[in-house]
């Protein structure tokens, strides 16, 4: 029990909650491409750009946040790279992404090594990192539970609160509903006169946005240095949470807070004096198991038609009336 | 968009004709498809346009909505001169148009998708309830019952049709055309669509309506248009018009749709179905649970809506998709454990609901296509080898035979009319001597004159002896071949009624899902 208590406590959700962040915030710009019916598979190169520039801008004007919009706009070009060569040309959304994610790793490699001249990470140099917001008052509301919703760097909230907005964007805002539409059905988004490209221009957009504040967070949030591919899969991961959750805002947060637990579970586990290197499969085991839980839901339909037809089998009166009409 | 909505007074209403369409004429390439076509819609009216497929029909409408322009000719409406440059100017000026295929997003509701691109919006938010509560008012006033909340994508094709026309209303129109809108309802479905339309001339708007099924156009239009050939052929008050009359201005000669002649010649079971279960393509179960039998010398037909199982039916005895349970027996041998080849071998002819996918090669030649299947067979192979010779000559029989409009054997298949391809697949299938012939919707999409000739074709079949099973959309087509008819709804067999005795009701019922058993006698 004891073990348990140590593994298990605020502090493991509060590090979970900072973990989710950078996922969570890449998934829910990721889930405006998906509504849009654009496979974005660059999240992840968005990313490391989004990251490698914060860290540059943050360096030269000695502002954290104005480093964060370095990220951003850098995240934003690649966007804007991507919807013209998928949107205007029309070119493979997955050689482009793909394409892209090569050149976000080869791109940050390169210019470190010409502005630092090292190879691997940059440290120190007067990076300055994001500030931690301590929310007044939560101490002496909720005790030792404060970590829970005080002292998480501004765009940890941002991811958060960004889950409702986007529930609200896509059921309430005409954008919100021209994406979706756009998405699933564009035949009927052309008959009423919704420009296509223009719609699927703006969701890439946004999600260069969301994107490049998740790169941001991971290298000014909670450490404050880049390594060569920092984003280490996050943008992969959270292709993978948006091909389950169809984009919807709600089951990203809920596909994100699995992997980011699994995340901060691992980093625990680690100090614990568990191997390393199994440890660091835990996110990735996790990641499958949702997979095979997910396809497994596919098999009832199956189970419950053989059944039926057993049943028909085995009834005597063959020529009755079947008495359930749907089965499925 | 609120001041136009149907209903309140719009500012030029005085003129008698709602449409005015002069001399259009509309060419594409060296076909023409339009040949200076006038046509005249008097306001509060319903307007039947009929016509065979490639009259010129769908041309004329899409050049009145704005979506082709017309080489010459010019178009009034509501008296003025208009210039229909496109959907937007026609929408603009009080159209408003009910395509064949529905532009419905799934996952939205049906007030959601009403409003689509004129949402109703409040402190910058879409104002759902009120998108809700007018779509509700809207659908009440006409008759077009929906539930505005639910999901359009858990809703049947005629609700869908529903919205479709809700869409338009909203937008303000007063005078609906639909392009074909019975062709995916059931019986009831089409009449409750008849009333919706009635009750729109009732409030002053003005209907056209583009078919080719005489019955619907005898029973709900105050005015005939018939095109043939791109040309106009009359309008007439379709009070002056007998059915008859109607065939002969859209065919050009006498046609007759009466229920065949047949002796009574039922002979031993050629096909035995017993349980049959089989999934559609997203592995959900489709066909459940159907048992029948056809005799040698019977017709033996199914109706249902599309999608209602019979193209898994259909697969599942030409060996195309696999069952998921049960047997079905042709001549003591079990289909659903034999290839598509051997079940040709065991006595199979299918002619297939989809010809251009399933029925023929399009770019390959009529010879070719009336070879496949039984090219190693003689008289067309000798000792492995193709005798093209032997083919050309017997493609040339069959051309002749079966009355194929094209310029010889060698002619590519896909440059022939849709009748005439048809005719291609029934050439090769019913000269197989197959004991059994399974056909999927032979006249889809066939010209009126071929339809006859293909439904001669069929009896002869019989009349030959073979086990026919004939999968169809239509229910004059059935009544007028079948002995039998098998009714399927949501893949079950839900009842029979002899063919000499099909009654639109009872099989629509049947189409719509409910149990012959639990209807009062």
């Amino acid at each position: 029990m004891e073990v348990l208590d140590k593994l298990v406590n605020v502090a493991l959700i509060a590090a979970t909650l900072r973990t989710t962040a950078p996922i969570l915030l890449v998934a829910l710009g990721g889930s405006f491409t998906t509504k849009a019916g654009i496979f974005n598979i660059g999240l992840e190169g968005q990313m490391l750009v989004g990251a490698f520039f914060a860290v540059i801008g943050s360096i030269w004007t000695g502002s954290a946040f104005a480093g964060v919009a370095c990220g951003v706009a850098a995240a934003l070009v690649f966007a804007l790279a991507f919807a013209v060569l998928v949107v205007t040309f029309r070119a493979n959304e997955v050689v482009v992404g793909l394409a892209l994610n090569i050149l976000a790793g080869g791109m940050t490699i390169s210019l470190m090594k010409a502005i630092f001249g090292t190879r691997g990470s940059i440290v120190g140099h007067g990076i300055v990192g994001l500030p931690k917001v301590q929310i007044p008052g939560a101490q002496a509301l909720l005790g030792s539970w404060a970590p829970l919703i005080s002292g998480f760097t501004p765009i940890v909230y941002v991811s958060f609160v960004a889950v409702p907005l986007l529930v609200l964007f896509y059921n309430r805002t005409r954008l919100g509903l021209y994406i979706r539409v756009v998405g699933e059905k564009p035949e009927a988004a052309e008959a009423l006169g919704i420009s296509i490209t223009r719609v699927r221009y703006i969701a890439s957009l946004l999600c260069g946005l969301l994107a490049g504040l998740a790169g941001a967070h991971l290298s000014l949030g909670y450490i404050t240095m880049f390594t060569e591919n920092m984003s280490s899969g996050r943008g992969f991961m959270a292709v993978a949470i948006l091909i389950f959750s169809n984009g919807d805002p709600l089951k990203v947060l809920a596909g994100c807070l699995l992997f980011g637990f699994a995340d901060a579970f691992s980093l625990r586990l680690q100090t614990f004096g568990f191997p390393s290197y199994l440890v660091l499969t835990v996110p990735y085991v996790v990641a499958l198991t949702a997979l095979f839980a997910l396809s497994y839901r596919a098999r009832p339909t199956i189970i419950k038609e053989t059944l039926a037809s057993m049943q028909k089998l085995l009834s005597v009166d063959r020529n009755s009336a079947p008495a359930d009409r749907n089965p499925q | 968009m609120v001041s136009n909505a149907p209903g309140s007074p719009t500012l030029h209403n005085t003129a008698a004709m709602a449409v005015e369409l002069t001399a259009i004429t509309k060419r594409f390439g060296a076909f023409i498809a339009n040949d200076g076509i006038d046509l005249a819609v008097r306001r509060g009216e319903i307007h039947a346009i009929i016509g065979e497929n490639g009259a010129g029909k769908t041309t004329l409408m899409n050049i009145l909505f704005g979506l082709l322009q017309p080489d010459e000719g010019s178009i009034r409406l509501n008296g003025e001169a208009t210039d229909v440059t496109d959907p937007a100017a026609a929408i603009k000026a009080g159209l408003g148009m009910v395509h064949q295929h529905f532009k419905l997003v799934p996952s939205l509701s049906v007030a959601d998708n009403v409003f689509l691109g004129m949402e109703i919006r409040r402190h910058g938010l879409i104002d759902h309830a009120a998108q809700i509560a007018r779509t509700h008012e809207l659908s009440k006033r006409f008759g077009l019952h929906v539930d505005p909340t639910e999901r359009v994508g858990l809703l049947s094709v005629g609700i869908e049709q529903r919205i479709e026309i809700l869409k338009v209303l909203v937008r303000g129109a007063r005078t609906i055309i639909l392009d074909e809108p019975t062709a995916v309802l059931t019986p009831q479905e089409s009449r409750e669509l008849f009333q919706t339309l009635r009750s729109f001339v009732a409030e002053g708007m003005t209907v056209i309506f583009i078919s080719h099924h005489l019955e619907e156009v005898m029973e709900v239009s105050d005015t005939v248009t018939v095109l043939r050939n791109g040309k106009k052929v009359a309008t007439r008050p379709t009070s002056e018009l007998s059915k008859d009359e109607l065939v002969r201005m859209m065919v050009g000669r006498d046609v007759s749709f009466a229920r065949r002649p047949r002796a009574e010649l039922q002979g031993e079971v050629i096909l035995q179905v017993k349980d049959l279960w089989a999934r559609d393509d997203r592995r959900l179960p489709a066909l459940r649970n159907a048992s029948f039998t056809v005799r040698a010398g019977e017709v033996v037909g199914i109706a249902g809506v599309a999608g209602n199982g019979q193209t898994e039916l259909a697969e599942v005895l030409a060996g195309l998709r696999p069952a998921s349970h049960g047997e079905a027996w042709l001549k003591g041998q079990n289909l659903t454990a034999l290839s598509p080849a051997a079940i040709r071998e065991a006595g199979l002819a299918h002619v297939p609901g989809d010809r251009m996918v399933r029925g023929v090669d399009g770019n390959a030649t009529i010879a070719a296509n009336t070879l496949m299947g039984r090219q190693h067979r003689a008289p067309w192979s000798r000792g492995g080898v193709l005798d093209w010779k032997a083919i050309g000559q017997n493609a040339g029989a069959l051309i002749k035979r079966f009355d194929i409009r094209a310029r010889g054997a060698s002619d590519t298949v896909k440059r022939l009319s849709g009748g005439n391809i048809q005719k291609v697949v029934l050439a090769r299938e019913f000269t197989n001597s197959a004991d059994f012939l399974l056909i999927d919707q032979p006249t889809r999409g066939v010209d009126i004159g071929a339809q006859e000739a293909i439904h001669d074709e069929i009896m002869r079949q019989r009349a030959a002896g073979r086990a026919i099973l004939l999968i169809s959309v239509q229910l004059d087509e059935l009544a007028a071949l079948t002995d039998r008819i098998l009714v399927m709804f949501n893949g079950r067999i839900m009842g029979e009624v002899a063919g000499d005795d099909a009654d639109e009701d009872r099989i629509g019922m049947m189409m719509a899902g409910v149990s012959p058993q639990l209807e009062p006698a």
